[in-house]
């Protein structure tokens, strides 16, 4: 450990003693430390998805989940490697939801087209309104969830502190949701 | 750069005061003492194997404790593996897996007088014993690493679950071959080094569904 803190940069030092701050519980350390890191941040996220709004909305996850996870920070050690592993991971979790969103766009296509392919623009237009009218037929909470999710992109953490309810409900609503959904194409 | 207003307002809604997790290497001594009650239980709660008085207390009692400690190890490898920024190299990671599923044969080798202990034709509800109980005594300690991966955030939790499962099966073995000195292939294969697979396996699955979204 001691090798550690001598390996440590001052600039780290310095990030070190905000990150303990922090986890004293004093926002102003917070503060510091996002002034500091997001920066950076910022720049290696553009750098893997190259949409600036995109960035800042990523740097943004990648506070809230360092938030959460914040006790998962090892006192003495650097907190540079630590939060852009987090940054890494909100990017990764970002590209899941994307992919997962288009495998819900397909698979509503595929649903749409399976009945009855479209003739022209015209049928194409209703099938959309079909969709936007069996989304109508779902509970509301379902549809809330299953839109915020699937078409929204958030992640169910999020949903979940959002509606104020548990995650497991946010997911069980959005896949009840989904399950309704598909019946009423079936149907 | 400013914190913007909504992660301000979001972050000091539940500031507090927060205790740090331990360091991964600390953390992994709670599963010691787990995992030598399991290496104990398993003869204990049925039987040992004949050989025992031949084997002496290095090569039973002593290579067991070796294995259950390098089970230990792996668990505490998949408590740093679930650390942001201290995940374990491609090449620590081959050399954790390789070692571990490696290390149960090396114990037989060290141990058995002959590979064609145990019988002659393969009987497959040998092997279901075997498996059956290795799979069973590492059901605790899975438990309990698997809260303790789950506490931390694992980036990767399918390799954090496989190393803590790897881990666990290992622990599990060290307890079962103080129960059944087969050394034949094939009941060592399928119910051995297979229910170390097999908590490999279910270590993996356990990860990616206990990780936090």
């Amino acid at each position: 450990m001691q090798e550690d803190r001598n390996a440590i940069e001052p600039e780290e030092l310095e990030l070190c003693r905000l990150m303990a701050g922090y986890l004293e519980g004093r926002l102003d350390a917070f503060e510091r430390l996002y002034a500091a890191l997001a920066p950076r941040l910022r720049s290696y996220l553009l750098a893997q998805c190259r949409d600036p709004s995109l960035a800042d909305d990523l740097v943004q996850d990648t506070f809230f989940q360092l938030h959460r996870s914040r006790r998962t920070y090892q006192p003495g050690r650097a907190v540079t490697p630590w939060a852009f592993a987090i940054a890494r991971h909100a990017f990764l979790m970002y590209l899941r939801r994307t992919r997962r969103r288009l495998r819900f766009e397909e698979t509503l296509a595929a649903e749409l087209s399976s009945r009855d392919a479209p003739q022209d623009d015209l049928k194409g237009l209703a099938d959309r309104d079909e969709v936007r009218r069996a989304l109508v037929h779902l509970p509301a909470d379902q549809r809330e969830a299953l839109l915020m999710h699937h078409v929204g992109g958030w992640s169910f953490a999020e949903i979940a502190a959002r509606l104020g309810i548990r995650v497991n409900a946010a997911k069980t609503r959005a896949f009840r949701g989904m399950r309704k959904l598909k019946g009423q194409f079936r149907a | 750069m400013t914190t913007p207003e909504r992660l301000r307002s979001i972050v000091a809604r539940d500031l507090k005061p927060t205790r740090p997790l331990r360091a991964p290497s600390v953390r992994a001594l709670i599963i010691g003492p787990l995992a030598m009650a399991t290496v104990i239980a398993v003869p204990v709660a049925s039987f040992f194997r004949s050989d025992m008085a031949q084997l002496g207390v290095w090569r039973g009692w002593g290579l067991s404790f070796v294995e259950a400690l390098a089970g230990v190890v792996v668990v505490g490898l998949a408590l740093r593996e679930s650390v942001p920024g201290r995940a374990l190299t491609p090449r620590s990671l081959a050399l954790c897996f390789a070692g571990g599923l490696a290390l149960p044969f090396v114990i037989l080798a060290m141990t058995t007088t002959s590979f064609s202990i145990g019988p002659a034709q393969f009987d497959w509800r040998d092997s279901v014993v075997c498996f059956r109980t290795s799979f069973a005594a590492a059901i605790p300690t899975m438990l309990l690493a698997t809260l303790l991966v789950a506490r931390a955030l694992p980036l990767r939790p399918g390799v954090a679950g496989a190393l803590y499962g790897l881990g666990c099966g290992l622990v599990a073995d060290a307890g079962l071959r103080l129960y059944c000195e087969f050394s034949v292939p094939s009941h060592f294969l399928s119910a051995h080094a297979g229910a170390v697979v097999a908590a490999l396996g279910v270590g993996a699955v356990a990860g990616v569904f206990t990780q936090r979204t």
